[in-house]
Protein backbone atom coordinates (compact mmCIF):
# COMPACT_ATOMS: atom_id res chain seq x y z
CA UNK A 1 0.00 0.00 0.00
CA UNK A 2 2.74 2.38 0.97
CA UNK A 3 4.47 1.75 -2.34
CA UNK A 4 1.31 2.82 -4.18
CA UNK A 5 1.32 6.09 -2.30
CA UNK A 6 5.03 6.51 -3.00
CA UNK A 7 4.50 5.82 -6.68
CA UNK A 8 1.65 8.27 -6.78
CA UNK A 9 3.87 10.88 -5.23
CA UNK A 10 6.66 10.19 -7.69
CA UNK A 11 4.20 10.41 -10.56
CA UNK A 12 3.09 13.81 -9.39
CA UNK A 13 6.63 15.08 -8.97
CA UNK A 14 7.61 13.72 -12.37
CA UNK A 15 4.71 15.28 -14.15
CA UNK A 16 5.37 18.62 -12.49
CA UNK A 17 9.00 18.49 -13.53
CA UNK A 18 7.95 17.49 -17.03
CA UNK A 19 5.59 20.43 -17.32
CA UNK A 20 8.24 22.82 -16.05
CA UNK A 21 10.65 21.51 -18.68
CA UNK A 22 8.07 21.94 -21.38
CA UNK A 23 7.48 25.52 -20.29
CA UNK A 24 11.20 26.23 -20.41
CA UNK A 25 11.32 24.71 -23.85
CA UNK A 26 8.56 26.94 -25.22
CA UNK A 27 10.30 29.95 -23.72
CA UNK A 28 13.56 28.99 -25.39
CA UNK A 29 11.77 28.52 -28.71
CA UNK A 30 10.26 31.97 -28.36
CA UNK A 31 13.58 33.64 -27.68
CA UNK A 32 15.08 31.72 -30.59
CA UNK A 33 12.41 33.13 -32.88
CA UNK A 34 12.86 36.63 -31.52
CA UNK A 35 16.61 36.43 -32.11
CA UNK A 36 16.02 35.27 -35.64
CA UNK A 37 13.79 38.20 -36.49
CA UNK A 38 16.33 40.58 -34.95
CA UNK A 39 19.06 39.01 -37.02
CA UNK A 40 16.98 39.41 -40.17
CA UNK A 41 16.30 43.06 -39.43
CA UNK A 42 19.96 43.81 -38.73
CA UNK A 43 20.99 42.05 -41.90
CA UNK A 44 18.62 44.22 -43.89
CA UNK A 45 20.19 47.30 -42.32
CA UNK A 46 23.65 45.97 -43.10
CA UNK A 47 22.71 45.44 -46.73
CA UNK A 48 21.30 48.94 -46.85
CA UNK A 49 24.54 50.40 -45.48
CA UNK A 50 26.46 48.68 -48.24
CA UNK A 51 24.43 50.55 -50.81
CA UNK A 52 25.09 53.93 -49.21
CA UNK A 53 27.81 56.36 -50.13
CA UNK A 54 30.48 56.90 -47.52
CA UNK A 55 29.42 60.49 -46.90
CA UNK A 56 25.75 59.63 -46.49
CA UNK A 57 24.01 61.15 -43.51
CA UNK A 58 23.08 58.47 -41.06
CA UNK A 59 21.01 59.16 -37.98
CA UNK A 60 20.39 56.95 -35.02
CA UNK A 61 17.21 57.06 -33.01
CA UNK A 62 18.03 57.56 -29.35
CA UNK A 63 14.82 57.89 -27.39
CA UNK A 64 12.77 60.46 -29.32
CA UNK A 65 15.80 62.19 -30.86
CA UNK A 66 17.66 61.50 -34.07
CA UNK A 67 21.40 61.95 -33.68
CA UNK A 68 23.85 62.01 -36.51
CA UNK A 69 26.33 59.19 -36.69
CA UNK A 70 29.36 58.35 -38.80
CA UNK A 71 28.83 55.73 -41.42
CA UNK A 72 31.86 53.77 -40.21
CA UNK A 73 30.60 53.83 -36.66
CA UNK A 74 27.11 52.75 -37.66
CA UNK A 75 28.49 49.93 -39.81
CA UNK A 76 30.71 48.54 -37.06
CA UNK A 77 27.82 48.89 -34.66
CA UNK A 78 25.53 46.79 -36.80
CA UNK A 79 28.28 44.26 -37.52
CA UNK A 80 28.88 43.89 -33.82
CA UNK A 81 25.21 43.48 -33.18
CA UNK A 82 24.97 40.72 -35.78
CA UNK A 83 27.92 38.92 -34.20
CA UNK A 84 26.27 39.20 -30.81
CA UNK A 85 22.96 37.90 -32.08
CA UNK A 86 24.68 34.99 -33.80
CA UNK A 87 26.41 34.08 -30.54
CA UNK A 88 23.09 34.32 -28.72
CA UNK A 89 21.43 32.07 -31.29
CA UNK A 90 24.15 29.49 -30.78
CA UNK A 91 23.65 29.66 -27.04
CA UNK A 92 19.87 29.27 -27.25
CA UNK A 93 20.30 26.50 -29.81
CA UNK A 94 22.43 24.59 -27.32
CA UNK A 95 19.91 25.28 -24.60
CA UNK A 96 17.14 23.94 -26.82
CA UNK A 97 19.02 20.73 -27.48
CA UNK A 98 19.73 20.29 -23.82
CA UNK A 99 16.11 20.87 -22.87
CA UNK A 100 14.93 18.48 -25.54
CA UNK A 101 17.09 15.72 -24.13
CA UNK A 102 15.97 16.43 -20.60
CA UNK A 103 12.31 16.47 -21.57
CA UNK A 104 12.65 13.18 -23.39
CA UNK A 105 14.33 11.59 -20.38
CA UNK A 106 11.62 12.89 -18.07
CA UNK A 107 8.95 11.61 -20.40
CA UNK A 108 10.37 8.11 -20.34
CA UNK A 109 10.62 8.27 -16.57
CA UNK A 110 7.04 9.43 -16.37
CA UNK A 111 5.79 6.56 -18.50
CA UNK A 112 7.75 4.10 -16.40
CA UNK A 113 6.21 5.37 -13.19
CA UNK A 114 2.80 5.24 -14.78
CA UNK A 115 3.18 1.62 -15.83
CA UNK A 116 4.57 0.71 -12.43
CA UNK A 117 1.55 2.26 -10.80
CA UNK A 118 -0.84 0.44 -13.12
CA UNK A 119 0.86 -2.89 -12.48
CA UNK A 120 0.68 -2.25 -8.81
CA UNK A 121 -3.03 -1.52 -9.02
CA UNK A 122 -3.61 -4.68 -11.08
CA UNK A 123 -1.80 -6.79 -8.52
CA UNK A 124 -3.85 -5.27 -5.73
CA UNK A 125 -7.04 -6.17 -7.58
CA UNK A 126 -5.95 -9.78 -8.06
CA UNK A 127 -5.54 -10.16 -4.35
CA UNK B 1 9.52 21.49 -39.60
CA UNK B 2 9.07 19.24 -42.60
CA UNK B 3 8.95 15.75 -41.23
CA UNK B 4 10.58 12.83 -43.00
CA UNK B 5 8.13 10.75 -44.91
CA UNK B 6 5.98 8.63 -42.66
CA UNK B 7 3.15 6.81 -44.34
CA UNK B 8 -0.12 8.28 -43.15
CA UNK B 9 -1.69 4.84 -43.37
CA UNK B 10 0.55 3.57 -40.60
CA UNK B 11 -0.70 6.03 -38.00
CA UNK B 12 -3.74 5.42 -35.84
CA UNK B 13 -6.59 7.86 -35.45
CA UNK B 14 -5.33 9.68 -32.36
CA UNK B 15 -1.94 10.21 -33.96
CA UNK B 16 -3.65 11.46 -37.09
CA UNK B 17 -5.64 13.90 -35.01
CA UNK B 18 -2.43 15.23 -33.51
CA UNK B 19 -0.82 15.66 -36.89
CA UNK B 20 -3.95 17.37 -38.12
CA UNK B 21 -3.87 19.81 -35.23
CA UNK B 22 -0.21 20.52 -35.87
CA UNK B 23 -0.87 21.15 -39.54
CA UNK B 24 -3.75 23.44 -38.73
CA UNK B 25 -1.58 25.41 -36.32
CA UNK B 26 1.11 25.80 -38.93
CA UNK B 27 -1.45 26.88 -41.48
CA UNK B 28 -2.99 29.54 -39.26
CA UNK B 29 0.47 30.82 -38.40
CA UNK B 30 1.38 31.05 -42.07
CA UNK B 31 -1.85 32.79 -42.99
CA UNK B 32 -1.41 35.39 -40.27
CA UNK B 33 2.18 35.99 -41.42
CA UNK B 34 0.85 36.39 -44.92
CA UNK B 35 -1.58 39.04 -43.75
CA UNK B 36 1.10 40.91 -41.86
CA UNK B 37 3.42 40.89 -44.85
CA UNK B 38 0.61 42.14 -47.04
CA UNK B 39 0.10 45.04 -44.64
CA UNK B 40 3.81 45.81 -44.63
CA UNK B 41 3.79 45.83 -48.42
CA UNK B 42 0.90 48.27 -48.45
CA UNK B 43 2.74 50.54 -46.02
CA UNK B 44 5.75 50.64 -48.32
CA UNK B 45 3.54 51.41 -51.30
CA UNK B 46 2.02 54.28 -49.30
CA UNK B 47 5.53 55.56 -48.56
CA UNK B 48 6.33 55.57 -52.27
CA UNK B 49 3.22 57.63 -52.91
CA UNK B 50 4.21 60.08 -50.19
CA UNK B 51 7.72 60.40 -51.61
CA UNK B 52 6.29 61.21 -55.00
CA UNK B 53 4.30 64.04 -53.42
CA UNK B 54 7.53 65.61 -52.17
CA UNK B 55 8.62 67.08 -55.51
CA UNK B 56 9.69 70.37 -56.96
CA UNK B 57 6.19 71.42 -57.97
CA UNK B 58 5.20 71.37 -54.32
CA UNK B 59 8.19 73.37 -53.14
CA UNK B 60 7.41 76.07 -50.60
CA UNK B 61 3.77 75.02 -50.39
CA UNK B 62 1.91 75.03 -47.10
CA UNK B 63 1.15 71.64 -45.64
CA UNK B 64 -0.56 70.44 -42.48
CA UNK B 65 1.74 68.47 -40.25
CA UNK B 66 0.05 65.93 -37.99
CA UNK B 67 1.19 66.21 -34.38
CA UNK B 68 -1.33 63.63 -33.27
CA UNK B 69 -3.99 61.90 -35.35
CA UNK B 70 -6.40 64.74 -34.54
CA UNK B 71 -4.12 67.77 -34.21
CA UNK B 72 -2.45 69.45 -37.17
CA UNK B 73 -0.24 72.50 -37.45
CA UNK B 74 0.49 74.37 -40.66
CA UNK B 75 3.99 74.04 -42.05
CA UNK B 76 5.92 74.80 -45.17
CA UNK B 77 7.72 72.34 -47.40
CA UNK B 78 11.22 73.80 -47.23
CA UNK B 79 13.27 70.98 -48.72
CA UNK B 80 11.88 68.82 -51.47
CA UNK B 81 15.13 67.06 -52.40
CA UNK B 82 15.88 65.08 -49.30
CA UNK B 83 13.89 62.83 -47.04
CA UNK B 84 14.93 60.76 -44.04
CA UNK B 85 14.16 57.08 -44.27
CA UNK B 86 13.82 54.56 -41.46
CA UNK B 87 15.89 51.57 -42.49
CA UNK B 88 15.26 49.57 -39.34
CA UNK B 89 16.73 48.92 -35.87
CA UNK B 90 16.70 52.62 -35.04
CA UNK B 91 18.80 53.79 -37.99
CA UNK B 92 17.62 56.58 -40.27
CA UNK B 93 19.32 57.63 -43.48
CA UNK B 94 19.03 60.84 -45.43
CA UNK B 95 18.19 60.09 -49.03
CA UNK B 96 17.09 61.98 -52.10
CA UNK B 97 13.45 61.35 -52.90
CA UNK B 98 14.48 59.31 -55.92
CA UNK B 99 16.70 57.08 -53.82
CA UNK B 100 13.98 56.80 -51.22
CA UNK B 101 11.52 55.61 -53.84
CA UNK B 102 14.10 53.11 -55.07
CA UNK B 103 14.61 51.98 -51.49
CA UNK B 104 10.89 51.42 -50.96
CA UNK B 105 10.60 49.64 -54.28
CA UNK B 106 13.31 47.26 -53.15
CA UNK B 107 11.41 46.69 -49.92
CA UNK B 108 8.21 45.98 -51.81
CA UNK B 109 9.99 43.47 -54.01
CA UNK B 110 11.58 41.84 -50.98
CA UNK B 111 8.21 41.47 -49.30
CA UNK B 112 6.67 40.21 -52.51
CA UNK B 113 9.28 37.47 -52.74
CA UNK B 114 8.49 36.36 -49.22
CA UNK B 115 4.78 36.52 -49.89
CA UNK B 116 5.24 34.14 -52.78
CA UNK B 117 7.24 31.77 -50.59
CA UNK B 118 4.54 31.78 -47.95
CA UNK B 119 1.86 31.30 -50.58
CA UNK B 120 3.68 28.21 -51.84
CA UNK B 121 4.04 26.87 -48.30
CA UNK B 122 0.34 27.46 -47.61
CA UNK B 123 -0.70 25.60 -50.75
CA UNK B 124 1.57 22.71 -49.84
CA UNK B 125 0.27 22.52 -46.28
CA UNK B 126 -3.29 22.67 -47.48
CA UNK B 127 -2.57 19.72 -49.76
CA UNK B 128 -1.05 17.83 -46.86
CA UNK B 129 -4.06 18.57 -44.71
CA UNK B 130 -6.43 17.38 -47.40
CA UNK B 131 -4.70 14.06 -47.87
CA UNK B 132 -4.53 13.68 -44.10
CA UNK B 133 -8.26 14.21 -43.75
CA UNK B 134 -8.84 11.68 -46.55
CA UNK B 135 -6.86 9.06 -44.68
CA UNK B 136 -8.70 9.88 -41.47
CA UNK B 137 -12.07 9.39 -43.14
CA UNK B 138 -10.94 6.13 -44.62
CA UNK B 139 -9.75 4.93 -41.23
CA UNK B 140 -12.99 5.98 -39.58
CA UNK B 141 -15.01 4.04 -42.14
CA UNK B 142 -12.84 1.02 -41.59
CA UNK B 143 -13.36 1.27 -37.87
CA UNK B 144 -17.11 1.52 -38.23
CA UNK B 145 -17.22 -1.50 -40.47
CA UNK B 146 -15.18 -3.45 -37.99
CA UNK B 147 -17.56 -2.49 -35.23
CA UNK B 148 -20.51 -3.58 -37.34
CA UNK B 149 -19.06 -7.00 -38.10
CA UNK B 150 -18.10 -7.36 -34.45
CA UNK B 151 -21.65 -6.56 -33.41
CA UNK B 152 -23.03 -9.16 -35.85
CA UNK B 153 -20.70 -11.84 -34.64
Amino acid sequence: MSSAAALQKKLEADSNAYQALQKDYTKAVESRQRLDSQLQENKLVQDEFKLLKDDANIYKLIGPVLTKQDKAEAVTNVDKRIDFINAEIERVEKQLKDLQEKTEKKRIELVETQTALQQHAAQQQKK
Amino acid sequence: MAQPKIELQDLDLTQLMEVKKQLEDELSHLTSSFGQLKQAQNRFVDCIESCKAVNASNNDKTILVPLTSSLYVPGKLANVDKVIVDIGTGYYVEKTTEDAIKFYNRKVDFVKENLEKIQAAVTQKQGNLRSLVDVMQYKLQLQQQEQKTAAKA
